[in-house]
């Protein structure tokens, strides 16, 4: 267990709960006739949410740290598929879902592992239209399409 | 009319041409699921929601949602299957309800009896599935009978129940698992509330309105977070995979399983009924139970048969055995359950009590294609084991990728936004750091799908009473829900002081 994790996530939770019962003291409180208002839930859990937060906390405090050796990640493969990853959320939409997703899974297999262009490139085309075209075409979904700017279909 | 009846409607229902296709379907793709070390049946059950539902939008309502269930149920109890595979041949489980069985499949593996574990296993869950499907059959109209007579205060104290028993069983630290719990039932809150209409923590941002889909959580969540962690770890399967030579158990193989398949089967369908066990702590307990009345217990561990087919009866028997609090209270009880239970929600069918009254033909139509998905499973597993064991050597550089375009594509098919999309990059990050560190997510999903739900009965309840919170302790049946649900985080607690070990369930 990483207590110092432990404890930041503690801090950052409680904040989570606290400005939840903040926020609910603005909401209206009663409802058509009723006391109860919209309110009561998200203010009691907020509470309980710090409450425990600050258990946490003071669990990370009463426990000693034991030393334990930090594993390697890998963050750059990670940087890269992820903002990859993102930037696929973005464009979805103004680039259309074939182009995206070619493009996508052409960075996420090169990154993975170098090399093997070829099968990498036959694998993302057939995928990204394949997906497209059951999608639209058989089970008349939607989906963005091609951009309108690209006059090739 | 009589339960034999609705269980004959619910098979025409099962036998329609669409819904076998729809369970065929369901079980390969659980058992694939359940092969694939990056996916566990709960981001399966997620992925698939967004197709199932595009799939079936030619059918009524009612049929559509008929024959999504029939699929995605079929993915949940087919991982089942799918995950012994590779404990077995591989020894690392392709879901965590296998952990047990690679302790003597693996060693069986070794000896060269790899083809016999793997058909003990089917024989051991096909014959788990048949037994907890009775136990459904008889259990869950009387169960929804008595809940039916539940008002909004036995409702919201039933569900603290549940919660509260999650939570303690979920991962290593209670605290953190009633923080998840919390957090999932206050983002529930999100949106504009549905008895009054005002808008509650939305800070004007008009995706906030109509609340966080658990859709988009629960896939960002499972899918994306394992994706990352896969990613970030460099996880692969250097293990050398077992050959399978001879399929078929001997006499011998099958003599000695007979028992600890029924054992496992009637202990596994039990410990899945309690809210929070579920399919891990059953093939725990079964496994320590065949230890304990075996009359060799030194063969445990070196590639005793008992020791396969017990653990992975039981693990199918939980999963059919949550399914009873899911239908017939509309509790789910592990987090599969929670997400089949949103599934059941976005097609506006209400799981509870009223689901044998008012969607019968869902209600028994999943049942009975239950009966059919588990006859296929046995089918599907026994000559083709070899083929399954082949997947697993799928290598994990086209799967990753491939599995975020599925995200991708799933969650834009049913929200059309591109926020739900980030939303699921941002809940994929979260979600790897926070499991990571032993917080579980599974509570937090069951706040998710739970938190409307909960938050309707407890104002309703308290607009009766007039604002009275005494109203929970003064009607006996809550009381008696607030006491059980106290008790299940405390006793765990007590144990822990005394220095027991307490199992827990660690999905998610």
């Amino acid at each position: 267990m990483n207590h110092s994790f432990d404890r930041y996530a503690g801090i950052v939770f409680c904040a989570i709960g606290i400005a939840f019962v903040i926020g609910s003291t603005s909401i209206s409180t009663s409802a058509y006739g009723s006391n109860v208002g919209a309110n009561i839930f998200p203010l009691f859990l907020g509470a309980f949410l710090s409450l425990m937060s600050i258990r946490l906390i003071y669990e990370t405090f009463r426990r000693q740290q034991k030393q334990q050796n930090r594993e390697r990640l890998d963050y750059k493969r990670f940087g890269i598929i992820f903002t990859a990853a993102v930037l696929y959320a973005l464009f979805l939409e103004d680039i259309g879902f074939v182009i995206s997703t070619f493009l996508f899974l052409m960075i996420g297999f090169q990154t993975m592992q170098r090399g093997r262009i070829w099968i990498s490139v036959v694998i993302s085309a057939c995928f990204s239209y394949g997906v497209y075209y059951l999608y639209v075409n058989v089970l008349d979904g939607t989906l963005p399409g091609f951009p309108s700017w690209l006059v090739l279909f | 009319m009589s339960t034999v009846e609705y269980l004959l409607h619910g098979l025409g229902t099962a036998m329609q041409w669409h819904n076998l296709v729809f369970v065929f379907f369901g079980v390969l793709i659980g058992t694939v699921v359940g092969v694939l070390p990056g996916i566990g049946p709960m981001s399966g059950v997620a992925l698939l929601i967004p197709i199932t539902a595009t799939m079936t939008s030619g059918l009524s309502p009612e049929e559509a949602a008929t024959s999504s269930i029939i699929l995605l149920a079929g993915v949940y109890y087919g991982a089942m299957y799918g995950g012994s595979t590779t404990s077995i041949l591989l020894n690392t489980p392709g879901e965590s309800s296998s952990v047990v069985t690679t302790l003597d499949g693996y060693q069986m593996a070794k000896q060269g009896r790899a083809g016999a574990a793997l058909a003990i296993s089917a024989i051991g869950s096909f014959a788990a599935g048949i037994i907890s499907l009775v136990g459904l059959i008889f259990l869950a109209r009387p169960l929804s009978a008595v809940a039916i007579k539940f008002g909004p205060a036995e409702y919201f104290s039933l569900m603290v129940l549940g919660l509260l028993a999650i939570s303690g069983l979920a991962g290593k630290s209670m605290v953190k698992a009633l923080m998840m719990t919390a957090l999932g039932l206050l983002l529930a809150t999100i949106g504009i509330d549905s008895v009054s209409g005002v808008e509650r923590f939305t800070f004007g941002i008009p995706e906030l309105y109509q609340g966080l889909e658990f859709l988009t959580i629960a896939v960002g969540m499972f899918a994306v977070g394992e994706v990352f962690k896969t990613i970030l770890e460099r996880d692969h399967n250097d293990g050398e995979i077992a050959k399978i030579s001879r399929i078929l158990p001997t006499k011998q193989d099958m003599k000695d399983s007979a028992a600890p398949i029924a054992r496992g089967s009637i202990l596994g369908f039990f410990i899945g009924l309690l809210p929070g066990a579920g399919a891990i702590l059953a093939s725990f307990f079964a496994y320590i139970v065949e230890k304990k009345i075996s009359k060799h217990p030194e063969k445990f561990g070196k590639g005793a048969i008992e020791g396969v087919a017990s653990p992975e009866s039981a693990n199918n028997a939980a999963s059919g055995g949550a399914m009873i609090p899911l239908l017939s209270l509309g509790i789910p009880s592990s987090g599969t359950t929670a997400i089949l239970m949103g599934a059941f929600i976005m097609y506006n069918v209400q799981p509870g009590p009223l689901l044998f009254q008012d969607h019968p033909q869902l209600a028994w139509g999943v049942i009975a294609s239950m009966f059919v998905g588990n006859l296929m499973l046995l089918i599907l597993n026994m000559p083709l084991v070899k083929l399954f064991a082949k997947v697993i050597e799928t290598p994990a550089k086209y799967l990753i990728p491939l599995i975020i375009v599925f995200s991708v594509f799933g969650v834009y098919a049913v929200q059309y936004s591109t926020f739900d999309l980030l939303l699921i990059m941002g809940c994929g990050v979260v979600g790897y750091v926070l499991s990571k560190n032993d917080f579980p997510l599974a509570p937090l999903v069951l706040g998710l799908i739970l938190g409307p739900m909960m938050e309707n009965n407890m104002r309703r309840a308290l607009t009766i009473s007039n604002g009275d919170f005494m109203i929970f302790l003064q009607k006996p049946v809550s009381l008696v829900f607030l006491i059980i649900g106290l008790l299940w985080i405390t006793i765990p607690l007590i144990l822990k002081l005394k220095g027991r070990r307490v199992l827990v369930n660690e999905e998610g």
